[in-house]
């Protein structure tokens, strides 16, 4: 098959991080610095940006674009556009899927997609008051919540039970990828958890939070923001950075067709986004050097290595005890730390370790010859069971 | 159903978030304080759903008129559970640890709540035993909440 037209048709040139507790400083403020960087490193000014896209978890949930000042108005972009796009963690592939149909018409050249956020801050001003975890995040109204179903772990736990109850896996093998993500991390200096190395007894032996998940099953709180600029590919050659090729990309819902056969308890929503993107881009799995998986618990990487292949379904569990995923492994997975020991912004996380990857600017983790990253997201409304029911797949690379 | 066993009557003041009743599922609330476990159900081929969505299997009527709340069994058997030991609301800290559990009723669509009673699971992998509804009246707040026991 050959690949989609669009197919290496646009490039990311720019990317800007700011990583680590803010607490001294607003979301907004965190936002523009970090579009700021991305801007900086595409060599361009803020005045060559003419699109911006505004990353939000709460994009679909109901809140106003404007509930904060845009960063594009604190930074003093030259934006003929801002507007708001998200839905829980699927933040960076639909912002890309949106901003093609405004470079593809030239209503834009040059955009710039960031989110931000303070979740650590303001989890520390929570906790105050008696709360864990972020109590800000979750909206007062979704079905459990009067029952005990107060985070996102309260349901999510389910998938990994669910799981052990039909294929028979175990916390140990859920607590192996953990274990890899740490490894991972440990070689990121800008990881939450660099230079904490954790073995699988320092899993079993962390605190039980919503059984069978303990804490090192769940992903970090952080504050931080990550921005990357958007360009077509011919104005993507001879800036500062390689271009970053965006070479296909998919979309799956659960509540589409899962839901009903009530498989998004041990699946996720792959095919359609599996083959959507890997079509795009006319590549198989083999073609893949590393996997930034959306990891908001530890059963998500695993369904998603079964869910795309890397392994049968129902396998994950030996496959990751085995090693698979780690530094040492044959498929490399979150090699920032992921959500779960790196940091945690949305999948804005995996998708700047893709690009620092097929730049070959990740420092002692470096796949050597990545020329091919895959990046997901995950999310959606709190609502069981049709709970967090979006996936999306992009395929990024080194060559158009 | 029958019997005092499948009701709790709660006079504490309720310090925990308010249940959500809105446009949608108030008269599944209603249905709860009147001890009925209602399902969305299809006048047309009487396929069941929770929460109210249109019927998958066929046209519908404009605002899927051709579904209504209607009494279900109250039974299904466990999906799938987990055991909350962390408190994330200080309203909860008497109770942890609880169970809250993903139960599959006998009409199909899939609910959650937490487990009570005296017979709990005990490791998560162990489902597909089976539960009925328990309804827990707040009269002074003026709603039902529902709860699952095993009953065998």
């Amino acid at each position: 098959m050959p690949k989609h037209a669009s197919s290496g048709q646009y490039a990311i040139i720019g990317l800007g991080v700011v990583a680590g507790p803010q607490q001294d400083r607003s979301e907004r403020m965190v936002a523009a610095e970090a579009a700021r960087l991305a801007i900086q490193d595409a060599g361009l000014t803020p005045k060559d940006i003419d699109g911006a896209i505004d990353l939000r978890r709460t994009g679909g949930g109901g809140d106003r674009a404007s509930y904060v000042d845009a960063f594009s108005r604190v930074l003093g972009l030259n934006n003929c556009f801002y507007f708001v796009v998200g839905r829980g963690g699927a933040l960076a592939g639909l912002g890309i899927a949106t901003a093609l149909s405004f470079l593809d018409r030239g209503i834009a050249n040059y955009i710039c997609i960031m989110g931000a956020v303070t979740d650590w801050s303001q989890a520390q001003e929570s906790r105050k008051a008696g709360h864990r975890g972020m109590a800000h995040s979750e909206k007062a109204g979704y079905w459990g919540k009067a029952l005990g179903d107060l985070r996102a772990v309260s349901h999510h736990s389910w998938m990994a039970a669910r799981h052990m109850a039909v294929y028979g896996t175990t916390s140990r093998q859920l607590g192996a990828i953990s274990v890899a993500q740490r490894s991972w991390a440990c070689k990121n200096p800008e990881a939450k958890m660099y230079g904490r190395p954790m073995t699988i007894e320092d899993h079993q032996n962390s605190p039980l939070i919503a059984e069978p998940y303990h804490l090192l099953d769940i992903s970090l709180v952080s504050d931080g923001g990550i921005a990357f600029i958007l360009t077509t590919a011919d104005r993507a050659r001879n800036r500062p950075k390689p271009p970053v090729y965006v070479l296909g990309q998919g979309f799956g819902e659960v509540s589409a067709d899962l839901w009903w056969e009530k498989k998004n308890f041990t699946h996720m929503a792959v095919p359609r986004a599996k083959a959507q993107a890997f079509g795009q881009a006319a590549l198989d799995l083999k073609d893949v050097n590393c996997v930034q998986f959306y990891d908001c618990f530890t059963a998500e990487v695993l369904f998603q290595l079964e869910d795309y292949g890397f392994c049968k379904k129902g396998e994950g569990g030996a496959f990751v005890e085995s090693g698979a995923i780690g530094p040492s492994g044959s498929v490399p997975v979150n090699t920032s730390g992921g959500l779960l020991s790196c940091y945690h912004l949305g999948d804005l996380t995996g998708m700047a370790e893709a690009i620092r990857q097929v730049r070959g600017e990740a420092g002692e983790r470096q796949i050597k010859d990545c020329n091919v990253a895959m990046t997901t997201g995950h999310g959606g409304e709190l609502i069981s069971p049709g709970m967090c029911s979006i996936h999306t797949c992009t395929l990024l690379g080194r060559n158009p | 159903m029958s019997g005092e066993s499948n009701v709790i009557v709660s006079n504490e003041p309720w310090k925990k978030p308010l249940p959500n009743i809105d446009k949608d599922n108030e008269e599944f609330y209603e249905g709860l304080k009147r001890h009925k476990f209602l399902v969305w159900r299809c006048k047309i081929c009487g396929a069941s759903y929770w929460p109210k969505a249109y019927c998958q299997n066929h046209p519908n009527e404009p605002f899927a008129a051709n579904m209504e709340w209607a009494e279900s069994s109250g039974r299904g058997k466990i999906f799938a559970f987990n055991r909350h030991h962390l408190a994330f609301h200080p309203a909860f800290k008497d109770e942890v640890p609880y169970v809250y559990a993903l139960i599959e009723l006998d009409e199909g669509p899939l609910v959650s709540s937490t487990l009570v009673g005296s017979r709990l699971p005990k490791d998560v992998y162990d489902v597909g035993q089976r539960v009925e509804v328990v309804y827990e009246d707040h009269p002074a707040e003026g709603f039902t909440l529902p709860r699952f026991r095993i009953v065998d």
